[in-house]
């Protein structure tokens, strides 16, 4: 493995993604969108109610870090159609001919996936704001809101590529993201709290990564205290993630 | 040897695609790989390649064991598919980057313009690929396959879907870079005049077997005996000569033309002949020896094409 060879790949992908009118226009429109819905539906809810379901009086301040990290949970998608079309058009072939294992074209479109999700934190920033959401703006609270989207993107990337490692069928980055988007986005804590979840669920948001993004960014841009065993805990999940896109990613890209 | 290939076998399930085949190419040698449709080149190739791994046999490029060291072989190989492989909202001179760099080699800059002017396609540099022609195209090609100064340079099917201007321009091409910068190369084709025009030795491969190898000339001496090919009205018995025959096609190998077409046509009777048609040595006559059939029947020929054509868009 060779760190030239990731990083040629994933200038590669980065070039790809602003040369595209219509990439562009999705990273723009699509945060404005979730925020315009997501963050209008609830926006009737007296004062009181909000503040003790959601602990904050503003659901859009409550709603922007399950944005940020529903954002990152929807990259995935891209970085395995990025590797489908490499396959497809033979573009793989022309990486493995070269003295490449196979993990260097996963990891290069692993990071250009990240690289379409961290371009969008700042765009649901500025119209979250935009649109009245309060944030604790601090250094802490932005560096907690990096690592948090960073290793999700990690994780959530890596998903949906081992998923389709073994797959040249343009369908099965779609079919596997509606499988598995809602289970995700319900069963953790980005839309609604947790306590009001049947026990079932409350159980399952415990193993969702999704959940522990939300919250360490939510804490922090609601001004609650930092939990580091959250920050751990997604860390072991973006490091086994890691691990695994190395393991299989030299095993099965190496030779078709 | 810069190539050795030693029993080499593919199967893919119980199909086999490639059968027991061994060749090795000398140092500065241009060898092709020649068969029909579905014949086993390809797969050979991507094999020698280290794109897909063999059931069974060797491969040593220059030395290199492949098969047990990939990586290393890997860098040996400069490499063009029979489809286009380029990825086109990038630029003539950033597909030459990744190539390089994929290579690990980072002062790729005064090779690239080197290649690129060599086969004139320097003034292009900045184009993004989607606007290159077919010919442009594969010259890109080319050049990026020669900038890791490979010891071999494997081209499958390289004139595959070219006009026939562009072919000749593209025979130019590979022979200046074999004669001039010394590469090895490695081809395959079905195209016995391109075989023929380029190759020193050729490898006749059908059904996954290499059936002669040899050069050219030397082919055409030992199997390419002069035929007569006559059609007629009704079936005819050719007692003493080596024939093959469908429907009424008959094609007729003879060694002394001149005594031999007064005695057929006399069997045959004139009366019964549609037509009659003189073949002289070719390439052509060496597989049809070899085989029984001929190499690039039409139909193949432009689904084949259609084919190429749909998988690269
Ligand atoms: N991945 C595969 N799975 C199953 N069969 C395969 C596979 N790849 C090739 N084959 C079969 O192996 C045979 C040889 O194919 P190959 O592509 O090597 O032929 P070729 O000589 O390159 O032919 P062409 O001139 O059409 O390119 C064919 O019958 C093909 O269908
Ligand atoms: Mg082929």
């Amino acid at each position: 493995m060779s760190l030239q060879q990731i990083f040629v790949l994933y200038k590669r992908e980065f070039k790809k993604i602003y040369r595209s009118k219509y990439t562009i226009f999705m990273l723009l429109i699509q945060p404005l969108m979730w925020l315009v819905f997501f963050g209008s539906s609830l926006g009737r809810l007296p004062t009181a109610l909000t503040q003790e379901l959601f602990k904050t009086s503003n659901y859009l301040s409550f709603i922007l870090p399950g944005v940020l990290s529903l954002v990152m949970l929807f990259v995935g998608m891209f970085a395995s159609m990025s590797l489908i079309q490499d396959k497809r058009y033979g573009y793989l072939r022309r990486i493995m001919v070269a003295p490449v294992n196979g993990e260097v074209p996963l990891f290069s479109k692993l990071l250009g996936g990240l690289t379409r999700g961290l371009i969008e934190v700042p765009i649901v920033l500025i119209i979250g704001i935009a649109m009245g959401a309060s944030i604790d703006f601090s250094l802490s609270s932005v560096l907690i809101m990096i690592a948090s989207v960073v290793l999700l993107g990690i994780t959530f990337s890596s998903v949906f590529l081992l998923l389709t490692l073994k797959t040249s069928d343009l369908q099965a980055p779609g079919v596997i993201s509606s499988l598995i988007l809602f289970p995700l986005m319900f069963s953790s804590t980005a839309i609604f709290p947790s306590n009001l979840f049947p026990s079932w669920l409350e159980l399952l948001s415990k193993f969702n990564p999704l959940t522990y993004s939300v919250d360490l960014i939510r804490n922090a841009f609601l001004g609650y205290s930092f939990n580091l065993n959250y920050l751990i805990f997604l860390l072991v999940y973006a490091i086994i993630f890691l691990f695994l896109d190395f393991i299989l990613g030299r095993k099965y890209l190496s030779s078709e | 040897m810069i190539l050795s290939v030693k029993n080499l076998t593919k199967k893919f399930g119980d199909f086999t695609a490639v059968n027991n085949i061994s060749f090795s190419i000398k140092k500065g040698e241009i060898f092709g790989l020649l068969g029909p449709n579905g014949a086993g080149k390809t797969t050979t190739i991507k094999m020698i390649c280290g794109l897909i791994k063999p059931t069974s046999g060797e491969i040593t490029i220059d030395g290199i064991n492949a098969l047990e060291n990939p990586l290393e072989a890997k860098k040996l190989i400069g490499w063009m598919s029979a489809e286009s492989i380029l990825d086109e909202d990038l630029t003539v001179w950033e597909n030459m980057e990744v190539q390089a760099k994929l290579h690990n080699f980072n002062k790729f800059e005064e090779k690239a313009e080197e290649l690129l002017k060599y086969f004139d396609i320097y003034n292009f540099a900045k184009n993004k690929v989607s606007n290159l022609s077919t010919g442009m195209r594969k010259k890109l090609e080319i050049a990026m396959a020669l900038i890791n100064d490979p010891s071999i340079l494997v081209l499958d099917e390289p004139t595959i879907a070219l006009d026939p201007n562009t072919r000749a321009a593209l025979w130019e091409v590979i022979e200046r870079a074999n004669k001039e910068r010394k590469v090895t190369v490695l081809l395959t084709t079905h195209y016995m005049d391109e075989a023929d025009r380029l190759c020193d030795r050729i490898a006749i491969i059908d059904h996954g077997k290499i059936i002669a190898n040899d050069s050219p000339s030397n082919l055409k001496k030992k199997y390419g005996n002069t035929t007569l090919e006559i059609k007629t009205k009704k079936e005819v018995e050719l007692k003493g000569y080596e024939y093959q025959k469908e429907g009424n096609n008959y094609i007729i190998s003879v060694k002394d033309l001149s005594n031999d077409i007064s005695k057929i046509i006399k069997l045959v009777g004139e009366n019964n002949i549609i037509s009659i048609n003189v073949n002289n040595p070719s390439l052509d006559n060496v597989f049809l020896r070899l085989t029984g059939r001929k190499i690039s029947e039409e139909k193949t020929e432009s689904t084949k094409i259609y084919r190429i054509l749909k998988s690269s868009r």
